[in-house]
């Protein structure tokens, strides 16, 4: 009876051992062609910046929606609040996160328009292109062979297709040194609400909603910041903040702002007779 | 053990670095993520430096393209954004598309001059 060749069978596992470390550690293949959806974190918020500077420049929001698709985010809108934050929160311009934001708000706004192709974007998701680094195309007879991603038919120029790049009136975008308007103040007597809470909306000249903007309240003895877009499922330019009874406080934003004085919480009473302390509502608008 | 035999074990070792390579550059490649932006393909690059030369066209700022541009890394932005236009006149870009790659390379080409 013929024995195993084990030596032969070990040189065989060591080798297949060495060509997989040589072909995953020491020389992977190397990338040229990658997709936006591979990008490190960094670059695709600078990516999504790009978007919103192209769409606040173009108003082409089907093309906006092309583009941030091919960054593979769940939800567009969420990752465009998210980097409108991280930018205030890191100091970057104004109106650079107010691009970021106002994307996301169009996004907001017009959920169901259909998206469309950028004119020369083609997905591709075949491992040729991240080996084959400058090899020629296929030839035109070459089988086609279905790829996990959709094709998107680029579209020839024709006599609409300077439509793809509209130039409607620009987004306007806040300045900086614009103070805010206290333009209203409402008491709220609503017993579903938290005792005390106070509610600010900020908005632009255009009634958009504005995130990560500081709101400083100050009172005998006390002051605190808070930010707009930390709960922006009440929207992007919303805060709130609880106040205590019997304390006057005063609002005012970081940026400039007219100064809300004397705010207390109200006494309110319910239907039944109950008392409690209700809310305040401020609105301020860039005029 | 005969020379005979050392050579099948040579060409086992050999075959098996052979099946090794195959797999891991062919079969299941290594997954990349974190990538930077110059490993973008071509058009992915070109839709960049389109996205810039729109927004150029309204914020006319050329130092401001130079630096969204600049995520490309080492040849400088006038290049890039030719080579974008390049690229879209090679592939069927639309005229306004292109005359405003055009303007952005144009741009920044003077930008570049007086650096």
């Amino acid at each position: 009876m013929r024995r195993i060749p084990w030596e032969i069978l070990l040189a065989l596992l060591a080798g297949l051992g060495l060509g997989l470390v040589y072909s995953w550690v020491v020389s992977p293949p190397r990338i040229v062609d990658a997709e936006p959806v591979v990008l490190r974190a960094d670059f695709k918020d600078q990516y999504r910046s790009a978007i919103a500077a192209a769409y606040n420049a173009t108003g082409n929001l089907p093309r906006a929606r092309a583009r941030l698709s091919l960054l593979g985010d769940r939800d567009s809108i969420v990752a465009l609040n998210a980097q409108a934050q991280r930018m205030l929160g890191s100091g970057e311009q104004f109106e650079s996160a107010d691009q970021v934001a106002a994307l996301a708000l169009a996004l907001d706004d017009k959920p169901n328009s259909a998206p469309i192709s950028t004119p020369t974007i083609e997905f591709t998701n075949n491992v040729e292109d991240l080996l084959t680094a400058t090899s020629p195309p296929p030839p035109s007879d070459a089988p086609i062979v279905l790829t996990e991603t959709p094709e998107i038919i680029e579209v020839e120029p024709t006599a609409t297709v300077s439509v793809a790049t509209p130039r409607p009136t620009r987004t306007l975008v806040p300045t900086l040194g614009a103070p805010f308007a206290l333009t209203g103040q409402e008491t709220l007597c609503d017993s579903n609400l938290p005792d005390g809470l106070l509610q600010v909306l900020v908005l632009n000249p255009n009634r958009r909603q504005l995130a990560g903007v500081e709101i400083v309240v100050t009172w005998d003895g006390g002051k605190e910041q808070f930010f707009t877009g930390l709960k922006p499922e009440l929207g992007n330019g919303y805060a709130d903040y609880i106040m205590a009874p019997d304390i006057t406080y005063t609002i005012q934003l970081a940026r400039g702002s007219d100064v809300a004085l004397g705010i207390v919480a109200p006494g309110c009473q319910t239907s039944s007779g109950e008392n409690f302390f209700g809310g305040i509502k401020l609105t301020f608008q860039q005029p | 053990m005969t020379s005979n035999r050392w050579v099948f074990i040579i060409l086992a070792l050999l075959a098996g670095v052979g099946l090794g390579l195959a797999y891991g550059w062919v079969i299941d490649p290594v997954d990349f993520f974190d990538l930077t932006p110059d490993t973008l393909r071509a058009d992915y690059k070109a839709d960049y430096v389109l996205m810039t030369a729109e927004a150029y066209r309204v914020e006319q700022d050329p130092g401001l393209a130079a630096r969204r541009l600049a995520i490309f890394g080492t040849q400088t932005p006038a290049v890039i954004a030719a080579e974008g236009l390049e690229h879209a006149r090679a592939n069927g870009f639309s005229d306004a598309d292109v005359a405003l790659m055009q303007e952005l390379v144009t741009a920044l080409q003077a930008w570049s001059g007086v650096q």
